[in-house]
């Protein structure tokens, strides 16, 4: 396809006024010869739109370039359908808002902007999407208790074909065995009877195709063509999918650890579920019974973490007491109460009728008579505190996700000794853990990657059912500690991102974060040295090995990150609208003043999730920053190629600051990995540049998050002047 | 601050006198503390009080029977209100702190002045439907015995500043009109609260 471009410079919020419009258009016309360059007053308005889309039917145009406001902005104003290229230059929040109108300096970066937007135009192409090979839309669902079987009846009824596989032979799982359950509506004050009947009427009615007695023994291939190997009893069958939610729960924690509280010591000190069990079977008489909360819970020596459910679940159990016997004693020792949400009005229901809490650490349990006593260190009362006559001690024992149970896959030893001498740094590889589950015919391992405590690692702030393997959801406690309304809210949401997940691979696009991209990288295979970077780094374990060891991508499992196409050392992993010679060719058309004009540049390569709205927030806050900065989008600090910072020093640029998410166990980054990577490579050229002669601090890594908009020209500032302090690139006059 | 009056002894769980207290008109609110210590970090006598609120509270649910009836945190409480408006449980402390007041006093834990200048308040009130400074001061003196009047002779400047100030006079005032009509409402008021609490 022959490449029609045209230019539109929007004039009106201030633009106009602020730059000198006829010298922008020059640069257009006659440094980069376009046939169409126009402006509008107001480029988004009825008439700017019309202008455009004439152009596109009479003229043949097939690339606009708009030069306006922000990307971020406007996108669906500027829609001119998929056989069109459309890039915006950003002139409004990265220019005249945040830079002094009639200035020569903001001038001279308007221009450069135009220069890098027709440059990267030039290497652009439209996607073409990439088509599964018999696609399927099925939704397979890991595990039948409560979040499995709410995920499988959503699914269903949202109209997929859904499979569930249970390991027991019953459905339901650990809330399936209660005797009641905690309120899960208004006025969240009163025991409800167990659901799990009802949700597996639900299912079946629902016509959900279900597996008991079942297990995944292995899973192979990408969304939209999972292939499933089910195994029930000694047969197995396979089943394929287009995407599968996890759902396989928890297990209470070993109570056997518990030896401290009495536990295994005394027959009356029993477990939540021990009490459950009690409860179901009408064999519950007691006239004084405690519940110890976080009996192994955030202890660093058992479970580090808080299990978010034991305390409403004892509060249940209490008035479970209760309602056999209004005069019982009732006592609750513990640190703080975590009754999340609604939930507190459960907790208040439970004083009403008199439960008592005590905020302590039980020290002490010892029996006498087949009665209990415990001593507390009270910390209301700052002593000791002592209960006695309890026929009963409950301890709520917490829970352990399934994916954590099972033995952490070794790292394999490096390949060839000079890799293992060299003491190179190297991303962290996220444990994985054989815990049974999946059985992943990936790679890079059987199972979902954990961050902490053998929880799958999930973005979790913004995405958290998004595992790190694309098109398989984690929900439920599987996921992360919950209470029973979390776990229900977890299932559904998890099955509407299943449910996403098969209608975008369907139509070829990327989901979550970057829904709706039909790029997809694409690998010059003939120059590739098999090192195994892109298969090691890419975060979401989207690239296999075939049989000789050559990467082996699978694009559905892409989520269009481009940190692999910033490891490849080769430079042959590229998109059709992004690209290692994109960017490149971006930095080194940026015009650069020679060294007596005293106008120093500064290359920001600035992650577009967190650190470019940040940017934008600046300049709609207007908040004045240096204007010797020229910003690149990157799709994620983790596409960030070496060989641009070598453009950028070598075209004689003083500094280089990249601008990411924060990385880390708390990390923000929305490809969990990116900025992390992009430190790592930037630690590696510190001392090639200082053997040029070029001092290592010229380039540097920062974080940013989108609230930190305010710090935004400070830092700027800073390192202008950290800058100026060590002296104009010395390459500047070679370039 | 608020670990002042902690017991050295370990205490024990009794529940028999917290549900006597309860039993109180605002008394079931108790049970709704959850410790959050917000009572104790806004009350204007903290400072004062043996027990903040909420150790109070604890206190009644641990059954130290005595140690709350002579502690003097509710006769310390000056119904300022701002716990009553700041506890996120919505316990209204001062009706609360009234309760074990009248609670106090009716089971003869009456050695703190201020359960004499309630008493004198009160009596003093129900004569004329009105404050009379003199007689109020008059029979608070008299609960308290000579001791007090000899104590209370350190305060006579103050006294004497009042009276040129016209603050304390020296007649006693008039009734109210329709003093019957109050007297009925307080008696009426008397027997429910006799009812309630059977
Ligand atoms: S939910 Fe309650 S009992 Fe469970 S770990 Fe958290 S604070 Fe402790
Ligand atoms: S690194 Fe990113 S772009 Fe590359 S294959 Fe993996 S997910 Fe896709
Ligand atoms: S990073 Fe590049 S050279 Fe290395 S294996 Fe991947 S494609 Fe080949
Ligand atoms: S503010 Fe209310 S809930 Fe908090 S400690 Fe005091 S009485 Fe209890």
């Amino acid at each position: 396809m022959e490449k029609k471009i045209a230019v539109y410079i929007c004039t009106g919020c201030g633009i106009g006024d602020a730059l000198d419009i006829d010298a922008l258009s020059k640069v257009a016309k006659s440094e980069f010869k376009v046939p169409i360059c126009k402006t509008d007053g107001q480029l988004c308005g009825p008439e700017g739109v019309a202008l455009i889309k004439q152009d596109i039917e009479s003229e043949g145009v097939n690339t606009v370039v708009i030069a306006g406001c922000s990307a971020r902005v406007n996108f669906d104003v500027f829609k001119f359908g998929p056989d069109n290229i459309v890039e915006r230059i950003n002139l409004r929040e990265q220019v005249i808002w945040c830079h002094t109108a009639d200035d020569e300096d903001t001038q001279m970066l308007a221009e450069d902007y135009m220069r890098m937007g027709l440059v990267k135009q030039k290497n652009m192409y439209v996607p073409e999407p990439y088509q599964v090979e018999s696609f399927s839309r099925n939704i397979l669902v890991v595990g039948g208790g409560l979040t499995g079987l709410t995920a499988a009846v959503e699914s269903a009824k949202a109209g997929y074909s859904t499979i569930l596989v249970e390991k027991d032979a019953e459905l339901g799982g650990y809330v399936g065995k209660m005797y009641k359950q905690v309120p899960m509506k208004p006025p969240y004050t009163d025991l409800e009877e167990n659901c799990i009947p009802n949700l597996v009427k639900a299912a079946e009615d629902a016509g959900v195709k279900i597996y008991k007695s079942a297990t995944v023994e292995n899973t192979a291939g990408a969304p939209g063509m999972f292939d499933v190997t089910i195994k029930q009893g000694d047969s197995t069958v396979q089943e394929r999918v287009g995407a599968i939610v996890l759902a396989t729960g928890a297990k209470p924690y070993e109570a056997d650890k518990l030896g401290h509280l009495g536990f295994g010591k005394f027959p009356n000190v029993i477990t939540q579920s021990m009490f459950e069990e009690m409860a179901t079977a009408g064999k519950l008489e007691a006239s004084k019974v405690a519940f110890i909360q976080c009996a192994g819970s955030r202890d660093q020596e058992h479970l580090p973490y808080c299990s978010a459910a034991c305390c409403i679940e004892s509060i249940k159990q209490a008035l479970y007491v209760k309602e056999k016997n209004a005069e019982a004693n009732v006592y609750v020792y513990y640190k703080d109460i975590r009754s999340n949400g609604q939930y507190e009005h459960f907790y208040m229901k439970a004083q009403q009728e008199g439960v008592v809490f005590v905020k302590g650490d039980v020290t002490e349990i010892t029996e006498e008579d087949g009665k209990l006593t415990i001593e507390a260190d009270d910390k209301t009362m700052g002593t000791t505190s002592l209960a006695d006559e309890f026929d009963y001690v409950v301890l709520a024992n917490g829970m352990v996700p399934t994916a954590a149970l099972g033995d952490l896959v070794e790292e394999e030893p490096a390949a060839d000794e000079a890799a293992a001498a060299s003491d190179e740094p190297k991303a962290s590889t996220p444990p994985v853990i054989k815990a049974n589950l999946l059985n992943l015919a990936y790679r890079q391992g059987p199972e979902l990657p954990a961050l902490k405590y053998g929880f799958p690692d999930s973005h979790y702030i913004c995405f958290p059912y998004e595992t790190r393997r694309t098109g398989i959801y984690a929900a439920g406690v599987v996921r992360a500690p919950m209470d029973m309304l979390s776990a229900v809210e977890d299932g559904a949401g998890a099955a509407m991102k299943a449910v996403q997940c098969v209608e975008a691979t369907e139509m070829g696009q990327a989901v979550h974060p970057r829904s709706g991209d039909m790029s997809f990288p694409e690998f010059n295979m003939n120059r590739c040295t098999q090192c195994k970077r892109c298969t090691e780094e890419c975060p979401f374990g989207a690239i296999n090995e075939d049989e000789k060891g050559n990467p082996l991508p699978n694009p559905s499992r892409c989520r269009r990150c481009g940190t692999c196409m910033g490891a490849c050392p080769e430079r042959i992993i590229s998109f059709k609208n992004y690209s290692v010679p994109m960017v490149g060719n971006m930095v080194k058309t940026i015009e650069m003043p020679e060294e007596d004009e005293e106008k120093p540049r500064i290359l920001i390569f600035a992650c577009e999730n967190d650190a470019i709205p940040a940017l934008d927030m600046a300049g709609i806050n207007r908040l004045q920053y240096n204007a010797w900065v020229r910003i690149i989008p990157l799709r994620c600090l983790g596409s960030l190629n070496l060989v641009w910072i070598n453009d950028a020093m070598g075209g004689g640029f003083d500094g280089v600051l990249l601008m990411g998410c924060k990385h880390g166990d708390d990390y923000q980054c929305h490809f969990m990995k990116g900025s992390e990577l992009a430190e790592i490579r930037l630690s590696k050229i510190s001392e090639t540049l200082d053997r040029l002669g070029l001092e290592s601090e010229r380039v540097r890594a920062t974080t940013v998050n989108i609230m930190d908009y305010d710090k935004i020209p400070a830092m700027l500032d800073e390192f202008a002047a950290d800058l100026e302090e060590l002296g104009p690139n010395p390459m500047k006059d070679f370039a | 601050m608020e670990q002042k009056n902690v017991f050295s002894e370990p205490v024990k769980y009794d529940l028999t006198f917290a549900r006597e207290i309860f039993r109180l008109e605002n008394g079931s609110y108790i049970k709704q503390c959850m410790n959050c210590g917000m009572c104790a970090i806004s009350c204007a006598t903290r400072d004062v009080m043996d027990y903040s609120p909420r150790q109070l509270f604890n206190l009644i649910k641990l059954g130290k029977k005595e140690e709350v009836l002579t502690s003097n945190t509710f006769w310390s409480c000056t119904s300022c209100c701002t716990c009553k408006a700041r506890c996120p449980r919505g316990i209204p402390i001062i009706d609360v702190m009234h309760d074990l007041k009248k609670y106090a006093i009716d089971h003869g834990y009456t050695n703190y002045p201020q359960a004499a200048f309630y008493k004198a308040f009160w009596n003093e009130m129900s004569v004329r439907g009105r404050m009379f400074e003199g007689g109020m001061t008059a029979r608070y003196f008299l609960i308290r015995g000579l001791d007090e009047i000899l104590k209370a002779m350190d305060m006579k400047d103050v006294g004497i500043d009042m009276l040129k100030h016209g603050r304390m006079p020296l007649l006693p005032p008039k009734k109210i009109r329709g003093l019957g009509g109050l007297k009925k409402i307080i008696s009426k008021a008397q027997e429910l609260d006799r009812k309630e609490a059977r």
